[in-house]
């Protein structure tokens, strides 16, 4: 009889009702959060009191194991005092959640579970680092879910031991790369920080991105003693394992190492070059500073920067550095020099140092004090027309 | 005459039920989104991001042009922010008042020749002064630009991290807030290329040493509904359309870009109205026509609060100048519509943005007359007419209180009780008459930028300082 009033009718009706029912809903929701955390509140506070008494187990475990509030209070206090404790509160805190079969729940959980409750359990068990909770955690990683995967990893990630590493590479070994490359690699540089060498054989194995990704973590966790079996990988043909040779030769105290970095320094790849140079500069090695000077007028600004970092952080007399940066007559080297001079606050040094110089005449320091003062090379004027534009733009 | 009139009422009506309609879809799969974000967080200790020694440097790029009450508070802010390798850049755009001078005295800035390269165009920098205080804090003094993109270009030029988040010198972000940016990017950064935070309404809470201490709701009805608008746009627009990687603006008071990426397709353009929805277009155009596989992400948490305009003279403003960015990017990249290369974007998000936001203005005001004019020659009954004003009300009041369901549900900023209550009675008080005047300072942008006339009118604030402030 209405027509399309009816339907209009219908449409308003259908709004009010949801619109009462969502009213409805947040204002009773608010009502029981306001009810659920006072109890929560008090609960939490009766629970501290008796802290002490709770974790050395002078209280019954059953007296508060069996009402979920309560066991949920507890554990999340335990966790929480865990991850900011010191190596002894640790190992109380891991006595008590293990007495009190807290670890053997979440495992029981993590393994019969699934979706929402299990990533929950995974995640604790990553929190306590009970070595227990490795094959569970191990488990995870084979979860359809790739949330619960990745709760998974990161549990192992926080173990930070070598046998959750062993688990994580034979999975990506078996699997390939099942999640993001960024939460693997820390994962993986947490647990292979104590063995890097455990990365070695996986790494010969492996192929493509999965290998790319470990020699990646390998860059970050090569140890000195790491460096002849690091050598071979700076020949590599993958860009990514000449760049984490590179970062790992950092550490090497190999007298071959400033050579091979010298090389690597020379790459067609700019984030090889990069890793290079950074290494060099944390070799503070005097042997570095040719390769450093040359990486103060590469083509990339990042190589340039850091290069110019690393000059600056050599801890060796700047006065003659300073006088090869300028002969090197590159603008943007001088610049990207100069501004590491002034972010770590030493240009009155070099001043100090360049006036205190007994080899250089006075002219030469002369020249040095202008060009420090004015970032402008000695005949840069005569030159400003030559460059600009097409080099700007190749930057 | 009748015959037209019917046709306008009948276009007007399904135009209306389709906009609620895509609301209501969003309102929906903006509260999945957010549950399964809620637990996604679970697994993501935010103190384990920190301690990751592969979490990216970041610089923070804060263009500041007559700052000079809210610069101290803001920068203190933004060095601050938990995370463990920041680099923060202000850009002082030219400013008549003290800004510059603020920064100098609070944070003992000394000129230094810190590596500029001007990779993207943007008006002349007069020096570069680095902090004795804080080193990780850069201060870019140029020449004015006349926009905030040029100021941003000044930033980006200096930056040295890999992703650049741009943030507004008059806003305070949460603590957390960069690490919580960081968490798509750091699950997936080769496809995650930018990321959009939330910005919520600062009037009416409480700051203290360059924090947000309480957060409360503004006293001002106009600063409420705005609280509304903002909760509408963000918890339920962008959430949705993230999820679909179709986001077409990521804010520029809080955003994080892969800064090679920015610098590839230019920076911002200085001549965008609004340059933060044009950089984000010209992402996508880039990105398509490479046929890059890529994400660009929002996160509801991590939070941003902004000064919202709390006179209806700025508030128009605001509204107009937002109104003329949205014609002009939509102009700019008209060509992106309906061509098969550009995907999703060219074939839901532009239209959408066309027919929804652009000219929603034109066809609700040109709607109502017509069916005011149709009601009066007897062409549509009265009591219809009634039902359908009903309805869009009781519709639209749903969406809103949909988004009020959506902060309560997640992130339930609003602790105190009279502040919900308010809250809630604004979702049933906004629709008269300030949804009307919106119309009209959106069509009043319309009209200036096709009068060319761009000029930037000042919105009157008062300042971080005095936001701490009974």
């Amino acid at each position: 009889m209405l027509g399309p009033a009816a339907v209009v009718l219908k449409a308003i009706f259908a709004a009010l009702i949801a619109n009462g029912l969502l009213l409805a809903f947040i204002l009773l929701r608010r009502t029981y959060r306001k009810w659920y955390f006072a109890r929560r509140d008090a609960r939490v506070y009766q629970l501290r009191q008796k802290w002490d008494a709770i974790i050395s187990g002078r209280i019954p475990y059953d007296t508060w194991r069996t009402n979920s509030l309560q066991r949920r209070i507890v554990e999340t206090i335990a966790l929480d005092a865990f991850e900011a404790a010191g190596p002894e509160e640790s190992a109380r805190l891991l006595k008590f959640l293990r007495n009190s079969g807290l670890i053997e729940k979440r495992i029981f959980e993590a393994r019969h579970h699934t979706g929402w409750r299990r990533l929950r359990s995974l995640v604790a068990l990553g929190r306590t680092r009970a070595p227990e909770g490795i094959p569970a955690l191990a488990e995870g990683l084979r979860d359809r879910n790739q949330e619960t995967r990745l709760a998974a990893l990161r549990g192992l990630g926080r173990m930070g031991c070598p046998k959750a590493a062993e688990e994580i590479l034979d999975w990506v070994s078996e699997k390939g790369l099942k999640i993001p490359e960024l939460p693997l690699q820390s994962a993986l540089v947490q647990c292979c920080a104590e063995r890097p060498q455990m990365l070695l054989p996986y790494i010969q194995r492996a192929n493509g991105r999965v290998r790319e990704v470990l020699g990646r973590v390998l860059g970050e966790v090569a140890t000195p003693s790491m460096a002849a079996d690091l050598l071979p990988f700076a020949g590599d043909e993958l860009d990514e394992l000449r760049a984490a040779a590179a970062r790992a030769l950092a550490n090497s105290q190999s007298d071959l190492a400033p050579y091979v970095l010298d090389d690597l320094a020379r790459d067609p790849v700019w984030f090889v070059r990069l890793r290079a140079i950074v290494s060099l500069g944390k070799l503070s090695d005097s042997r570095a500073i040719p390769s450093l000077l040359r990486g103060l007028t590469d083509s990339n600004r990042l190589v340039r920067l850091r290069a110019a970092e690393a000059l600056v952080g050599l801890g060796v007399e700047m006065a003659p550095i300073f006088e090869q940066v300028v002969a090197t007559r590159d603008r943007y080297g001088l610049h990207a020099y100069l501004t590491a001079l002034e972010n770590s606050n030493l240009k009155r040094k070099l001043e100090a140092e360049i006036e205190d110089e007994s080899r250089m005449d006075q002219e030469a320091k002369k020249i040095l004090q202008l060009v420090l003062q004015t970032g402008s090379l000695p005949d840069q004027k005569l030159r400003a027309g030559e460059e600009s534009a097409p080099q700007m733009a190749a930057l | 005459m009748l015959r037209f009139l019917d046709i306008s009422n009948h276009a007007l009506f399904w135009y209306y039920v389709a906009s609620n309609l895509a609301y209501l879809v969003m309102l929906l799969v903006a509260l999945k989104t957010s549950f399964a974000h809620q637990r996604r967080l679970e697994s993501h200790r935010l103190n384990w991001l920190k301690e990751s020694p592969l979490a990216p440097p970041i610089t923070m790029i804060a263009p500041a042009h007559n700052e000079e009450n809210s610069i101290r508070i803001a920068v203190r802010n933004l060095l601050q922010l938990d995370y463990p390798q920041l680099e923060v850049i202000v850009v002082n755009d030219g400013s008549t008042d003290r800004t510059l001078e603020e920064m100098r005295e609070e944070f003992g800035l000394r000129l230094v020749r810190a590596l500029y390269v001007p990779q993207v165009k943007c008006a002349p920098v007069r020096g570069l002064y680095r902090s004795d205080v804080d080193a990780r804090l850069l201060v870019i003094d140029k020449e004015p630009g006349g926009s905030k993109a040029d100021a941003v270009n000044a930033g980006l030029n200096a930056a040295s991290s890999p992703y650049i988040c741009v943030v507004d010198a008059d806003s305070i972000l949460e603590n957390d807030a960069l690490l919580r940016i960081m968490v798509p990017i750091l699950d997936d950064p080769k496809r995650v290329v930018a990321v959009g935070g939330i910005i919520r309404v600062l009037n009416g809470s409480e700051i203290a040493e360059g924090r947000l201490r309480r957060v409360r709701l503004p006293r001002k009805s106009i600063e409420v509904i705005q609280v509304i608008e903002y909760l509408r746009a963000f918890l339920i627009g962008r959430e949705a359309w993230g999820q679909g990687n179709m986001l077409m603006i990521i804010s520029g008071a809080f955003g994080v870009f892969k800064t090679d990426l920015v610098r590839t397709v230019g920076g911002f353009r200085a001549s965008a109205i609004g340059e933060d929805f044009d950089l984000v277009a010209r992402l996508h155009r880039h990105l398509r026509q490479i046929r890059a596989d890529y994400q660009m992400k929002f996160v509801p948490d991590p939070m941003c609060w902004t000064e919202a305009p709390s006179d209806l003279k700025s508030l128009g403003r605001q509204r107009a100048r937002w109104q003329k960015g949205l014609l002009d990017v939509l102009w700019t990249n008209r060509d992106m519509l309906f061509v098969r290369r550009y995907g999703r974007i060219g074939f839901i998000a532009l239209p959408y943005l066309w027919l929804f936001e652009l000219l929603a203005p034109i066809i609700e005001i040109a709607g109502i007359a017509t069916i005011v004019l149709a009601v009066c020659m007897g062409a549509l009954s009265q009591g219809f007419f009634l039902q359908f004003l009903v309805f869009g009300f009781a519709f639209a009041t749903m969406i809103s209180i949909g988004s009020v369901l959506q902060e309560e549900i997640t992130y339930k900023r609003y602790n105190d009780w009279q502040d919900v209550a308010r809250l809630l009675s604004y979702c049933f008080l906004e629709h008269f008459p300030y949804r009307q005047m919106h119309m009209v300072w959106r069509l009043q942008g319309l009209w200036q930028y096709l009068r060319g006339d761009n000029a930037w009118r000042p919105l009157t604030r008062k300042g971080l300082a005095s936001a701490g402030a009974p």
